[in-house]
């Protein structure tokens, strides 16, 4: 099979688009989603519907940046300001989504497992960001080595 | 402190342009214009060479450190 980076990146696209389809889906039954999770559960519904909502908006940033960052790949804009940027907000936006599953874990345990992950892949974004700045630092440096 | 280029200096004693050094020495006029304004971070030893070679110079006629 012959596989390249852009099919990496297609395929990634592809992925966005589905999670993409699937948040909507999730946003749009969250009323739902929260009713029953209420009901077979030990959560308050109003504790799922805010934070539900909450994870939804750092979500959708997330997808949009991971989409433009993928778009910059793809069309060879690799390590400039935007990129580092875009991992930047990605690496707060998953910091926002732990704060909030932390809270709820508070009230309801599984949420903690949420935390650590979001929290982890934080940690992770922030230092692809750190690679990333430094890269277009020595970028820089390159092209004004005459 | 800081390192001056000194080649807008050299090539007006030599009576060559930017874009005829450029030429000769194989970079593109905006690299020599980077390189002139003092711009450049870094400069190859193979420009400065090329630069030394089509002056007529030796690397200190076109870099100058001062306090």
């Amino acid at each position: 099979m012959n596989w390249n980076k852009d099919k990496s990146i297609i395929l990634t696209q592809a992925c966005l688009i589905v999670f993409a389809v699937c948040l909507l889906a999730l946003d749009v039954g969250m009323y739902w989603v929260a009713r029953w999770t209420s009901e077979t559960r030990v959560i308050h519904f109003a504790l799922l519907m805010v934070s539900g909502y909450g994870i939804s908006v750092f979500a959708w940033i997330v997808l949009w940046r991971l989409w433009r960052f993928m778009a910059n790949i793809k069309r060879g804009v690799i390590f400039t300001k935007e990129n580092y940027m875009h991992c930047f907000h990605i690496s707060w936006c998953m910091v926002g989504a732990a704060i909030i599953c932390f809270v709820c874990g508070l009230f309801y345990f599984p949420f903690l497992v949420l935390f650590a992950a979001s929290g982890f892949v934080a940690i992770m974004m922030r230092v692809v960001k750190n690679v990333f700045q430094q890269a277009v630092e020595m970028r820089s440096e390159l092209d004004l080595t005459i | 402190m800081e390192i001056i280029v000194n080649l807008d200096v050299m090539m007006a004693k030599r009576k060559i342009s930017s874009t005829e050094l450029s030429e000769r020495i194989g970079i593109t006029p905006a690299n020599l214009s980077i390189l002139k304004t003092g711009k450049a971070k870094a400069i190859r030893f193979s420009t400065l060479m090329a630069l030394c070679r089509e002056l007529d110079c030796q690397p200190g006629d076109i870099l100058e450190y001062r306090e």
